[in-house]
């Protein structure tokens, strides 16, 4: 047979980046670096939101992304994660918050099992219709049963504080710490997951279902295993954007629009990348308030809240659709080019 | 005919072996009154419509162990039909197949991997979001007992499971030489390239009946001669017994043992490579003469 042409060779003695060195470098950055320099606002308003859509990116950019099944009920998932973790803590005396958040995750896992079952027969369109359902289903049910927030009037509890072993982590940098250390945990476990066996037949019932069946792989099992892990990590996302964003939980943060929003960052940031939810999560919490400054500085006091909020959904509208048709791999592909360039340049 | 069968996997040898070919099978296709070996493959009376297309008729099929058959016939014959009812894709309206000394009336296609059936199509069916190797490695996937966690962890079962895989994907990359591309990701592959790595992805469970849908389509003639010998070498190092869809017909002449003809879903012929020549049902098939018994399902079907 004729043999392959060799890949070009021009790169096989430069100096190569070890692939784990950037991310290590941002793990070591986060921790070390940030707590001392980020402002209690940086860490509140930007760096924590940022952090749990980011992890709720990455469980949605596993079913979705990896996977093949389009969800638009990111949110509930959230949602069950959240108020699982707060009964958990509430009835159960002395669990540890370790324990009430894997629970948490487990309970989001089992929701996200029974409402991944019309993946077995449903496509597409149809699944993402379905996965509505779920959206309106647990939003519903939280409002509904006062039992779920433990029969407060507003619906609206108080998270309880967050502690581990007696150490809590109660101010702004404390919480950052803890919901950083979760993301990472869960952020490595995903990277390895994608990778392994499990990784690749999510990839090839997402590319060609029949060809994997045809081979061998347990497709139903499959599919299911997805939705389990994936509301595993959007349910602990929750827990984090709950207890340590907002210290409140309430059902209406949970909402059909936060579940689009989770959605755009994994198209925005790039699909079947881990780091694309990261790049895409920055962007949609940063870009408003980037937008609200830029906005009253040029238009002074006609740019109120209103406008703002206008504004907002109108650019990134925009930038779905350019995204969808100039870049659909998203922030992580013009990341790669970009450093691919920037490599280039330092070539002979 | 030569046969090498040194592993024939998973197969009930009880129920399969297969003791040197009976001449007069060989020469007279199916002989349903003494069936002198088992065969490996044994369809019967196979018909499928789609609504008011009759994609195959009656179709009788004996696939020896080891042998290497070829299936032929014009554009829209069925053949392609064939294949996907024997890999389970397409269930038949009628008939039953024999598979392995089971008999089915319809194959699953989420269980022919683990009874030892894998197959290429027609048009590419690989994963796009996947590297060559990776792509390869999916074929073992009837053989992976771990679960996500092992998998995930690299421990338990699936360091094992891991480890075997990438060795038979990296046999099968050495095999079809596709070592200079193994990390490339398949959608950057020229035609052919995809094509071979298709066919090592069938490879790799090692399968006991390999399924090929014009493999070869596409290829310059030096590359189809190559091929034709790999998928040789496969026949003979591992004893799979291939059923080849193909147009050209040299490649077939020289390289399978027996042929079947399909024509408007009707087997018309069957023999060996001299028998098709000389059959005159053949010759008037391909060279478009109407039969009257062709009048029923022609028009619409051929369309
Ligand atoms: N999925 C399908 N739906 C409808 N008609 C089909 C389908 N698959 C095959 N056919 C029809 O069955 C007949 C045989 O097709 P096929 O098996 O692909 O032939 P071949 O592979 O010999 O070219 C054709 O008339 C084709 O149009
Ligand atoms: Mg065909």
């Amino acid at each position: 047979m004729a043999n392959v042409a060799a890949p070009s060779t021009s790169n096989s003695f430069s100096w190569q980046v070890p692939a784990w060195l950037a991310p290590l470098a941002v793990v070591v950055a986060a921790f070390g670096v940030v707590p001392f320099v980020a402002s209690p606002y940086v860490i509140e308003a930007i760096l924590l939101p940022f952090l749990a859509l980011s992890l709720a990116a990455v469980g949605l950019n596993i079913l979705t992304g990896y996977a093949g099944q389009l969800s638009l009920g990111s949110a509930a998932f959230m949602a069950v994660g959240a108020f699982a973790a707060y009964n958990f803590n509430l009835r159960v005396d002395g669990l540890p918050l370790i324990v009430t958040i894997i629970l948490a995750g487990a309970t989001a896992a089992a929701i996200g099992i029974v409402f991944g079952l019309p993946s077995l027969r449903l496509k597409g369109f149809y699944l993402a219709v379905s996965t509505l359902a779920a959206q309106f289903f647990v939003q519903w049910a939280l409002t509904k049963f006062g039992w779920f927030s433990n029969n407060s009037p507003s619906g609206v509890i108080d998270a309880p504080p967050l502690a581990i072993a007696g150490v809590t982590f109660d101010g702004a940098v404390g919480r950052y710490l803890f919901a950083l250390s979760v993301v990472t945990v869960l952020t490595a476990f995903a990277y390895r997951l994608v990778r392994s066996q499990a990784g690749r037949n999510f990839i090839a019932v997402r590319d060609n279902e029949l060809a994997a069946r045809v081979l061998g792989v347990p497709v139903l099992r499959t599919k299911l295993l997805a939705f389990a892990i994936s509301s595993f990590i959007i349910g602990i996302a929750g827990v984090l954007w709950a207890f340590a964003y907002l210290r409140t939980v309430e059902p209406h943060g949970f909402n059909l629009d936060r579940s689009f929003q989770i959605l755009f960052i994994i198209i925005i940031g790039g699909l079947a990348t881990i780091r694309g939810a990261f790049f895409g999560a920055a962007l949609i919490v940063v870009f408003p308030l980037i937008l609200s400054r830029l906005g009253s500085a040029v238009f002074g006091t006609v740019f109120d809240s209103g406008v703002l909020d206008m504004s907002q959904r109108i650019v990134i509208g925009a930038l779905i659709i350019i995204f969808l048709i100039a870049e659909p791999d998203g922030l992580a592909a013009l990341w790669d080019r970009l450093i691919k360039r920037a490599h280039g340049r330092t070539e002979p | 005919m030569t046969r090498h069968l040194t592993d024939v996997g998973s197969i009930d040898s009880s129920s399969t072996q297969a003791a040197g070919p009976d001449v007069a099978s060989l020469l007279q296709g199916y002989d349903p009154g003494k069936p002198a070996t088992e065969p490996i493959l044994h369809l019967s009376g196979i018909s499928l419509a789609f609504g008011g297309v009759t994609a195959l008729t009656g179709v009788d099929l004996r696939v020896e162990k080891g042998e290497i058959r070829a299936v032929i016939g014009p554009n829209g014959a069925g053949k392609s039909s064939l294949i996907n009812v024997i890999s389970g894709v397409y269930s038949p309206d009628k008939g039953t197949i024999g598979f392995a000394g089971q008999t089915y009336a319809a194959m699953r296609a989420n269980r022919v991997a683990h009874l030892g059936l894998a197959r290429t199509y027609q048009n590419l069916a690989l994963f796009k979001g996947l590297s060559v190797i990776e792509n390869i490695q999916t074929g073992f996937a009837p053989r992976v007992r771990s679960n996500f966690v092992e998998q995930t962890f690299a421990i338990g079962r699936a360091r094992a499971e891991e480890r075997s895989s990438r060795q038979a994907a990296e046999d099968a990359i050495a095999l079809l030489e596709l070592t200079a591309v193994r990390d490339r990701p398949v959608s950057t592959l020229a035609y052919g390239l995809q094509k071979r790595v298709e066919l090592a992805r069938a490879l790799v469970s090692r399968p006991v009946l390999l399924l090929l849908d014009e493999p070869m389509a596409g290829m310059p003639a030096g590359e189809k001669q190559e091929l034709a010998a790999y998928i040789r070498t496969a026949r003979d190092s591992l004893g799979t017994t291939v059923i080849l869809i193909e147009h050209d017909i040299g490649v077939v002449m020289g390289l399978s043992d027996r042929i079947a003809v399909l024509d408007y879903g009707h087997k018309i012929a069957d023999g060996t490579p001299q028998e098709i020549q000389a059959n005159q049902a053949v010759i008037d098939a391909y060279l478009g003469i109407a039969h009257p018994e062709d009048d029923a399902v022609a028009g619409e079907a051929r369309a």
